[in-house]
């Protein structure tokens, strides 16, 4: 496949202005956070920090039912409360305020508050503006509601077979497929017909979720005078499609303005709020008066709206004599919950690096995704990939225990070889860069492989049960937008762009302010963007200071997803800087008489090269501002120094009609290897971590420090999802996660003291200096490394990792029943 | 029904008539206008409402401010300003103790009751005092390191008071 | 997440507390370090009308030595109880289970007598106290009257304490010289509500058990402590043999039940295993 396709399609010409390998001052280095200094004494602006004049609180009336007709609400006992202002049932809201958007095709309609019938436990039925949180929740406490139970579909095999009365959504069918299709990418079935071996597993990745320690919340303001929304939110994407909001107030998008606040976590999950901004619009219009609508920690655990990916994978891998992997087919069925938010873009998001980092010629993909009584997917650090990775290295785990190969010579034997890049993988994606083998090689170095290997083998004889694992993951970043909608059967809105806008002003005294178009959410934007404008413009980063454009100021700009962030930030910041830089060379060649080819930036001057002659910036910003008489009459000596730059994704390209080719669309490709050291309780089922090592390849690095953490964070939270995490829910749709003593995320002691990490640098062709991404971090590579652990260290017992989370009291089961055996 | 509530907070007094339900994490926030300290459960486990009552940590969220009137309650306000960071604060920054920054003030109140007992303790001392708190950015070892930097910090300081 | 309204009542004695929920009957509620009690409030599954605040009751919260027994107020902090040398000395066991007990945080705030009263059935205080022997003191209207651990905790989060009662102190026995006594438990992450806890108390005297008690939590069994476990060891040879078997009763007596984190086979493995090693460090702690 892959020679055929390079035959067959062209990449399209890098438009790298910054290339790798240069000089760099600030670029690559440790600094400490610009961000951190006033979250360290409390002043970072969250969503609840936003308090507004005569401000009113929202709560929600929950359904305590998965699945139920909503016969009748009796609001008048909440209405007669004192210090409550408004009451709004489904029926209400839906006068004034339509539909969710929905990337979805065809569209799943979700109102902010249940029009009709309850689709999942949580789900708001109410929605109330008081004086306080507290007496709005004690009016949500006096609704009265009658429900009629309807069946509930909450396990998503038999959802693919519901009818009749069990359908969530009757008016798209009588089933509960939110999408069904199957895709063959190069010569599947040749490759399988001609295999030797063929290992198949089935493989159940747990519903689990970003839950950061904020909530999503949001504060509005309708003023009546101008009929205008204002809304403090700590969603992202605002300036990409925060319009859609103003869609479903059905108020023209330039009758709101979306104003971003820090977000205290996101991983995801505050990608694009509908459900919270809305509501409280709703209630603000409602009542005439802000309104503050945060949710509390049971609403955000049980509709979100951003649980992450639940799927079922039956597997099948084809190696041919040689041992060398040639085809993998996967049949999945997603639980998708009880709406479509973001479409199918997880398994456009897997399909980018299905075949991993391995020279697998063929792919098939038989994708069902169902709707179920339970709170809907978004997105959680991976958007699915995370899942595919997982499923991935599972196989090939299995195929060197089913040949009795070397988990780590079966993996080299496979990769696909530095000097193989840029390589098409059968999907279509192209992969930009790697060298695997020195990803690997460096973990294995790192860790002491041997070392643990002796220590393994003398713990058995004491009857303890170390393991050693082993995953080789991929981390694609830089998404593009086509990876949306390239799945559905229906393509629906076929947008290409998925663009980071910048704006950049010298003041008169030469300090620069960089506008971002999206949220602060955890990541380290201010930093980035500090550390790449010093390398562009020679300022000292305390020249520069970085602010959030609203929707009102804003340019384009898709925001972080998609390890997509810096990668995108940089790009703009280089155009913007070029804009700047001519300027800035226009200005100072008058005031030097100089020709502009003579000028080069130097610790916050302009100088003439090979000279100690120049300007200081600060002097050219002056008379930029101020003394527009200095400089001839020709229009590109006007007043200001500043500069908008959009940078659009550095390379992609369109899908094929009938998508066996699914185009570029995740083309910047980071790896990471992840060797884990942990040790088994065979009585308890406990899992101790003796060493970690995690070394990840995201091209040229701006800060290894922050890198490092994403890398232990995600590492953490992929800890989280292998061994603790889920959101549970009973045959009966009831939710059985409502609290923190039932959604188990790691502590300290559940993290492993010193995951060490390490950094190998192939930079990316595409994208300015050879940044890649990294912000999805750990999680996409700690839960295969986990499970491959796990039963390593039960190898002399012949326990099998199919399913996570791993909990102590499932371990334990596989434990008796290997032992039984 | 309300009732006036006066509470010491960072031995600044504050006083407004609320509800007896008032949890203290509320009167906090949004009665005597400290934002610092960030509410994230509400049901006493994740502890970023962690604030210290009488000198001892205490989840903010799990009490009521009636029930504090003549204790002292202290939160991450009573530490270092963004121009004079104390050196737990330091710290943190150096050792890239935080991304989110929303568990960060519970953290650092932990950090503030282990230093009072425990001057120099081991980074597994460490480990358990911070064992109770949720960060889901961090996988928590740079805020070990960045504990343990303070101590160094701190000692730092004391040899300079010295010399 | 908010609780409801309530009446606030702060109570300035122990008659005081008494006075005001004999006014108030079972519209009241007493809050001690609140650390049980307030999440149930902000989750609204419970909503006292008046809350009788006794966390500022001088002297409800010493701990003092008594006849060949520590006299723990009930009002003490359970890190200042953990950290009692007196407890330490005297009552080991006790010490130990508290490292288990909930994070260095909540222990600041929330009480031993708040514990006990709250009886979840996953709590390590009552258990450990009940092996000990405890006798917990309860004021009442008509006075005190002073209670048996062994018939004060009943069923899941219901105790002997009447509606008008306070418990005031908590009478633990001198573990005496020589006693072997081990503490073990699993949860899901540390600090955690245990899944299954196991503890013992026995001594050693010429190669066999005696004075044995056993008792877990988790078990899914009416009491605490397990007769049967403790007769299958009383007498015998202090042996890894005697050991499995009474280890094997424990099993067959249980009835654990499945819940999300751990399933019932679950909790008879880990009541086999944490018996086995709270047996064997009891066995080995106790002096020959």
């Amino acid at each position: 496949m892959n020679v055929k396709a390079k035959a067959k399609k062209s990449i399209p010409a890098s438009r790298q202005r910054e290339v790798p390998g240069q000089d760099l001052k600030w670029i690559g280095q440790n600094m400490k956070r610009v961000e951190d200094p006033r979250l360290l004494v409390g002043e970072g602006e969250y969503a609840d920090d936003i308090a507004l004049a005569n401000m009113l609180h929202a709560a929600v009336l929950a359904s305590p039912h998965a699945h139920a007709r909503i016969i009748s609400i009796d609001v008048s006992k909440a209405l007669a409360l004192p210090g409550v202002h408004a009451v709004m049932t489904g029926e209400e809201v839906a006068k004034v305020t339509g539909p969710l958007p929905c990337f979805g095709s065809p569209p799943v309609e979700q109102r902010c508050v249940a029009l009709g019938k309850v689709r999942h436990v949580g789900e708001p039925v109410a929605i109330v503006a008081a004086d306080s949180r507290y007496i709005a929740e004690d009016a949500v406490g006096l609704i009265e509601v009658e429900y009629e139970q309807l069946p509930v579909v909450a396990d998503l095999r038999e959802a693919v077979h519901a009818k009749g009365a069990a359908v969530l959504h009757p008016e798209r069918g009588d089933n509960n497929i939110a999408l069904q299709r199957s895709f063959k990418f190069g010569t599947v079935d040749e490759d399988f017909a001609n295999a030797k071996t063929i290992v198949k597993r089935t493989l159940r990745w747990p519903r689990s979720g970003a839950q950061p320690l904020e909530t999503c919340g949001a504060v509005a303001d309708f003023n009546r005078g101008s009929g205008k929304f204002t809304v403090h939110c700590n969603t992202s994407m605002y300036n990409y499609v925060g319009w859609l909001w103003a869609v479903s107030l059905n108020v023209p998008a330039h009758k709101l303005n979306i104003v971003p606040t820090m977000a205290g976590g996101s991983f995801g999950s505050k990608l694009f709020l509908h459900k919270v901004p809305i509501i409280a619009a709703t209630l603000a219009r409602k009542t005439g008066r802000p309104v503050k609508y945060l949710e509390d920690r049971l609403e955000n655990l049980s509709s979100c709206d951003h649980h992450g990916s639940d799927r079922y994978y039956e597997c099948e891998l084809a190696l041919d004599a040689d041992n060398n992997m040639t085809a993998l087919k996967c049949d999945v069925i997603d639980d998708y919950g009880a709406y479509f938010q973001f479409g199918i873009g997880h398994h456009g998001n897997a399909l980018s690096q299905i075949t991993g980092p391995y020279k697998i010629r063929s792919v098939e993909a038989n994708i069902t995704a169902v709707l179920t009584n339970k709170c809907q997917q978004g997105a959680y650090r991976g958007f699915g990939s995370e899942v595919s990775n997982f499923v991935l290295e599972r196989m090939v785990d299995a195929a060197c225990d089913e040949l009795n190969l070397d988990r780590l010579a079966f993996r080299r034997q496979n990769f696909i070889k530095k000097a193989e890049f840029p390589y098409f993988i059968p999907t279509g994606n192209l992969y930009d860069s790697g060298d695997y083998e020195a990803v690997m090689d460096k973990a294995v170095g790192m860790l002491d492989l041997e070392g643990w290997r002796k220590k393994q083998a003398e713990a058995l004889k004491e009857g303890r049960y170390i393991g050693i694992g082993l995953a080789t993951c991929q981390e694609r970043s830089v998404f593009s937008s086509t990876e949306f909608w390239s799945l559905n059967n229906v393509p629906g809105f076929t947008l290409t762009s998925s663009a980071e806008g910048v704006s950049v002003k010298l003041d008169a005294l030469g300090n620069a302010v960089v506008k971002l178009q999206a949220p602060f959410w955890g990541n380290s934007p201010e930093t980035m963007a500090v550390q790449i404008l010093a390398e562009q413009l020679q300022l000292a980063p305390s020249a520069i200071s970085v602010a959030y454009a609203d929707t009102d100021s804003g340019l384009s700009g898709t925001g972080p997803g998609g390890s997509r962030y810096t990668v995108m930030i940089a790009g703009a910041l280089v155009g913007a800087s070029k804009i700047i830089r001519n300027k800035l060379f226009l200005l100072a060649g008058h005031l030097l008489q100089a020709g502009k080819d003579k000028l080069e930036l130097r610790d916050g001057k302009v100088m003439v090269k090979g000279t100690e002659q120049g300007m200081s910036i600060a002097d050219i910003a002056m008379q930029a501002h101020f003394f527009r008489l200095s400089f001839p009459d020709e229009p590109e000596f006007d007043t200001g120094l500043d500069a908008n730059y959009t940078y659009d994704h550095p390379l992609t390209t369109l899908p094929s009609d009938d998508r066996t080719d699914l185009g570029i669309f995740y083309p910047i490709m980071g790896h990471m290897c992840h060797m884990p050291v942990i040790e088994v309780d065979i009585e308890t089922g406990k899992i101790t971590f003796l060493d970690y090592v995690a070394v990840h390849d995201c091209g040229t690095i701006v800060n290894p420090m922050t890198l490092a953490g994403h890398v232990r964070g995600g590492t953490a939270q992929g800890v989280g999802t292998a061994l603790y995490e889920q959101y549970d829910y009973d045959e009966q749709g009831q939710f059985r996660s409502g609290s923190y003593a039932d959604y188990l995320m790691p502590k300290v002691m559940e993290v492993p003291p010193n995951v060490r990490v390490g950094h190998v640098e192939t930079p990316s062709p595409f994208t300015e200096y050879g940044i890649k991404g990294g912000g999805e971090g750990g999680r996409m590579g700690t839960p295969p490394a986990l499970a491959g652990a796990i039963e390593d260290a039960l190898r002399p017992l012949g326990v099998r990792i199919d399913a996570l989370p791993v909990t102590p009291s499932k371990l334990r089961g596989l434990i008796r029943q290997a032992q039984a055996k | 029904m309300k009732t006036s509530v006066s509470l010491k907070i960072n031995g600044k007094s504050y006083q407004d008539d609320v509800e007896p339900r008032t949890l203290l994490s509320d009167f906090i926030r949004h009665h005597a206008g400290l934002k610092g300290t960030h509410v994230g459960c509400e049901h006493g486990v994740c502890g970023a409402c962690t604030v210290m009552i009488d000198g001892k940590t205490a989840r903010s969220c799990l009490a009521f401010a009636v029930q504090c009137q003549d204790h002292d309650i202290t939160t991450v306000e009573s530490l270092g300003t963004q121009e004079e960071l104390s050196p737990l604060q330091q710290g943190f920054w150096e050792k890239h103790g935080l991304q989110c920054g929303y568990c960060t003030s519970g953290m650092l109140m932990l950090a503030t009751e282990l230093l009072e007992h425990n001057p120099t303790p081991t980074r597994d001392e460490i480990r358990e005092a911070i064992s109770g708190n949720l960060c889901r950015c961090t996988g928590y070892q740079t805020i070990i390191d960045s504990i343990a930097r303070a101590v160094e910090i701190k000692a730092g300081t004391a040899l300079e008071a010295a010399e | 997440m908010k609780p409801s309204p309530f009446e606030y009542v702060r109570a300035t004695s122990v008659a005081d507390a008494v006075k005001a929920l004999a006014a108030h009957g079972d519209r009241a509620k007493l809050l001690a370090g609140g650390q049980s009690l307030i999440p149930m409030m902000n989750f609204r599954m419970v909503a006292p009308e008046v809350l009788i605040d006794i966390g500022n009751i001088p002297g409800l919260d010493e701990i003092t030595i008594g006849d060949g027994s520590v006299q723990i107020g009930a009002g003490a902090r359970h890190n200042v109880v953990m950290a009692s040398d007196v407890v330490r000395q005297h009552c080991p066991l006790l010490a130990d289970a508290y490292s288990h007990v909930a994070h260095f945080t909540i222990r600041n705030r929330g009480t031993i007598g708040g514990n006990i009263c709250h009886h979840d059935p996953a709590s390590e205080v009552p258990l450990v106290l009940t092996l000990l022997g405890a006798s917990l003191v309860l004021a009442g209207p008509k006075g005190n009257r002073t209670v048996p651990a062994d018939t004060f905790f009943l069923g899941m989060m219901e105790t002997a304490i009447a509606e008008d009662e306070m418990l005031v102190r908590i009478d633990v026995p001198f573990q005496p010289a020589g006693e072997g006594w081990s503490f073990h438990e699993m949860s899901v992450r540390k600090g955690d509500y245990a899944i299954v806890c196991a503890a013992v108390r026995l001594t050693v005297k010429d190669g066999a058990f005696h004075d044995v008690r056993v008792g877990f939590n988790g078990a899914g069994t009416e009491t605490k402590r397990m007769a049967g476990v403790e007769q299958a060891l009383e007498g015998k040879p202090a042996t890894d043999a005697t050991i499995a078997a009474a280890v094997k009763v424990a099993v067959d007596l249980s009835d654990p039940s499945d819940d999300v984190q751990a399933d019932a086979a679950y909790k008879r493995d880990l009541l086999s295993a944490l018996g086995r090693r709270a047996l064997e460090q009891a066995r080995a702690r106790a002096s020959n």
